[in-house]
């Protein structure tokens, strides 16, 4: 496939983000499966290669949540909330599913599994296959161990659905694509400061939960073609805690004088991810179990050294723990965080999903600078 | 709130068992004060792994709940506060952490809890695996994390399958995880701090502790059979949990069946806590710690009795495992051992089974901000046709509710409820 003009490349990316869907349907025209995912550890190269779409479940804002709120509410993220009920009310734009995968990369994942499971039980909703794959990221050799089994279980039960087993060229070409996909993003990593807004970086990312692995590869390849010349005007955040599947708080940021630099949530820069390389279930568990750590699940040392990195690299100036409500244990390592930063760092609790309290944001970083600078 | 309580004998159990648990707690306080290692765990470890190394350990949830019964929630989970720390996440894990953060005071409960050698947890949750990191990066107390796995189905009536089928009720990768996990622990233990491991003491611990379940399991079915309560249920409590810290040692087998004796005496003399007993009521939740008077408040004024709590009936369904290999019997008591009370469907089939075992007329249904899926415990039991009143609130911070409104929203609730009679 011809690779698109720069200009063009940006707005299918775009486009992906604002429509979650489009993908999804382009493929159901041609009568091909899509899956829909929630966790940033999910095999994605398994479902690829059992010629499906993988499409990573994300919320909308707006969206009307109050039926799956009755049956997930408190304690879980309104993030996971809000997906819910996308699964139980589909609307436009929301992909069309044939299966749902879920993994353990949090404890709202694990939860949202939990509720979908009892929901199908007592049959109170209806809604597509769902499968739960249980990765674990402790750095033993029980884990892995654990996770291998889990693996070759998610590949005989996506060879049970289709109906044939996935063999080692279908595996192949997938594990390259998501690996030219992956080689992309970092890409993107390392060039978006200095020439994107934080909104369009994440909207450029996010884009690539929802293609096709091989052509987004091509797609943002193609728009970063474009993507040189000045950084955009703001002063520089880094953005730390609650994932953002959208981008309106971004937006928000931006409109109000921010420019968000760098991230470390899974969605944003903190999803990029080393290659696979080798099209093996060992490889695949090897780099789920141990490269691709959910923010949970990485260790505190890792955890302050890497962001203390990435806050320096991004060139920001202050630093964001944005907590979502009922999704605090980003608070709990915020003081570290805040130290390694040497920036000035506000924590805000308790957001709710897809917007953000921008005066407490003010008010905690510009206060925290006027101390610093006194 | 008049009647409060009914003045009456504490159960010889209960503080038996209170006396022994401040006996114990002062010897191990003395013995870490003179540089004895021991562990602090969280409820959900498999402490008898310890108990075979004979590395003494505190469990993080009960020395939560003596912090909660002092009152002294407040002040400790301040400390946090001023750290930057959320004082208003899981509180019921973090208050050992809170009072190790916090300034020494000579009005600490039983003395204070020493800095332990090591802690323990499992991996469930996102914000305890972060909480436990701090005692490792805030006080240099080595963490040792142990993995939470999940299955994607699960049987029906596990309570009728862990004794014997676990491997089946549970499922073999979870528990090759676990298994393999404590073996993979006990050197970095005995590293640690020095102790040993006997497999022969873990045969032995494994040996007594189910037999300390089948004791327990003998006085909840004596209880959800018995024509009144005899007993009230901030009584069976401490009765049953204190043991339960203690599980696999001859105390504590012998605790649990000194348990089942005097309550059998007082079933045998027609014995009960409210004389025209008119409503069972059963408790859903974690124990209401900084007011156990609770339980007893709607005796007098209402005939209303708490017969039902999740400790004495977890104490006899949830512990039990048996089998030739003691480690990974072990295993099989802890890798799925948060399911049997928060996920569907085994928590809400248990308590839908527990409920009428016991004949309640409702149930006060006790949701913690960290609770799971209590939307369907309360609807599998309203299509039991058993009537739930829903609290929201921390069983561990005295500040997440104001005890005299509780008390009039239940009693208003209790009011509703139909005479059993």
């Amino acid at each position: 496939m011809e690779s698109p003009a720069p200009r063009q490349a940006a707005a299918e990316l775009r486009a992906a983000h604002d429509d979650r869907g489009l993908h999804a349907r382009r493929r159901a025209a041609q009568g091909r499966p899509v899956v829909g995912y929630f966790g940033c550890d999910t095999p994605v190269e398994l479902i690829t290669a059992a010629g499906a779409l993988p499409v990573r479940l994300a919320g909308r804002a707006g969206r009307d949540t109050s039926s799956a709120r009755t049956y997930l509410d408190g304690a879980v993220d309104p993030q996971a909330v809000n997906i819910l009920a996308a699964i139980l009310t589909p609307q436009d734009h929301d992909p069309v599913l044939d299966m749902i995968v879920i993994t353990h990369d949090c404890d709202a994942s694990l939860q949202l599994f939990y509720t979908l499971r009892e929901l199908r039980r007592i049959g109170a909703e209806t809604f597509p296959p769902v499968h739960f794959v249980d990765l674990l990221h402790l750095p033993g050799e029980p884990t892995r161990r654990h996770n291998l089994g889990r693996i070759r279980r998610f590949a005989d039960q996506l060879a049970a659905w289709r109906g044939r087993a996935i063999d080692a060229a279908e595996l192949a070409e997938a594990v390259a694509d998501h690996d030219a996909a992956r080689a992309a993003r970092t890409e993107l990593r390392r060039r978006r400061a200095d020439a994107l807004s934080g909104s369009e970086a994440l909207r450029w990312y996010a884009a690539a939960t929802a293609m096709p692995a091989r052509q987004y590869a091509d797609t943002l390849t193609a728009a970063l073609a474009g993507a040189a010349g000045d950084r955009p005007a703001g002063r520089p955040l880094f953005v730390s805690g609650s994932t953002h599947d959208t981008a309106e708080v971004y937006d928000v940021l931006e409109d109000d004088g921010w420019l968000v630099v760098g991230e470390d949530h899974d969605w944003g820069d903190g999803g990029d991810q080393p290659l696979v390389g080798v099209p093996t279930l060992e490889a695949l568990t090897d780099h789920y179990t141990r490269a691709v750590l959910p923010t949970i699940a990485r260790p505190p040392h890792r955890m302050a050294r890497d962001f203390s990195e990435a806050v320096r690299g991004s060139g920001a100036q202050y630093v964001l723990t944005y907590c979502r409500q009922y999704d605090d244990a980003h608070r709990w390592g915020h003081p570290a965080r805040a130290a390694a930063a040497g920036v000035p760092a506000a924590l805000l609790r308790e957001q709710p999903y897809s917007d953000i309290d921008l005066p407490q944001l003010s008010s905690q970083l510009l206060s925290q600078e006027a101390r610093m600078t006194r | 709130m008049s009647d409060r309580t009914i003045p009456r004998p504490r159960l010889n159990a209960a503080g038996d068992a209170l006396r022994h648990q401040r006996d114990w707690f002062a010897t191990l306080r003395g013995q870490a004060e003179q540089g004895r290692p021991f562990a602090l765990v969280n409820a959900d470890v498999p402490q008898e792994l310890l108990r075979a190394m004979d590395l003494p350990y505190v469990v993080n949830q009960w020395w939560s709940s003596i912090i909660s019964a002092k009152r002294m929630s407040g002040r400790y989970l301040e400390a946090l506060r001023e750290r930057g720390l959320p004082d208003d996440v899981e509180q019921y894990s973090a208050l050992p952490l809170a009072e190790a953060l916090s300034p020494r005071g000579d009005d600490a409960p039983w003395g204070g809890l020493p800095l332990p050698s090591v802690v323990l947890a499992d991996c469930s949750g996102d914000s305890l695996r972060r909480m436990f990191q701090l005692w490792e990066s805030e006080l240099d107390v080595p963490f040792l994390p142990l993995e939470s796995a999940a299955a994607e189905i699960v049987p029906e009536n596990w309570w009728e399958l862990m004794r014997h089928d676990w491997e089946m009720a549970i499922g073999t990768a979870r528990i090759d995880l676990l298994h393999l996990e404590l073996q993979e622990l006990v050197p970095r233990l005995e590293q640690l701090t020095g102790a040993r491991f006997s497999p022969e003491r873990l045969a032995q611990i494994m040996a007594l502790s189910n037999e300390q379940a089948e004791w327990n399991r003998r006085t909840r079915d004596l209880l959800a059979s018995a024509p009144q309560c005899p007993v009230p249920v901030n009584d069976v409590i401490p009765a049953v949990m204190i043991p339960q810290w203690h599980r696999g040692t001859p105390w504590a087998t012998a605790a649990a069946e000194s348990l089942y004796r005097e309550v059998s005496s007082l079933v045998a003399e027609g014995s009960a806590v409210v004389p025209h007993e008119r409503r069972r009521l059963m408790w859903i939740g974690r124990g209401l710690w900084f007011d156990m008077d609770f339980y007893r408040s709607f005796e007098q004024s209402h005939g209303a009795v708490f017969v039902w709590s999740m400790y004495l009936a977890l104490a006899a369904d949830a512990y039990a495992r048996y089998g030739d290999d003691p480690l990974r019997a072990l295993a099989a008591r802890f890798c799925a051992f948060r399911d049997q009370m928060y996920t569907p469907p085994w928590s809400v089939q248990w308590y839908t089974k527990e409920a009428r075992t016991h004949r309640v007329d409702g149930v006060v249904h006790l949701i913690s901000p960290d609770s799971r899926a209590s939307w369907f415990t309360t609807h599998a039991l309203r299509q039991a046709g058993i009537p739930v009143l829903e609290i929201r609130a921390d069983n561990a911070d005295g500040r997440s509710l104001d005890p005299a409104a509780l008390h009039d929203q239940v009693a208003r609730w209790i009011e509703s409820l139909p005479d059993h009679e």
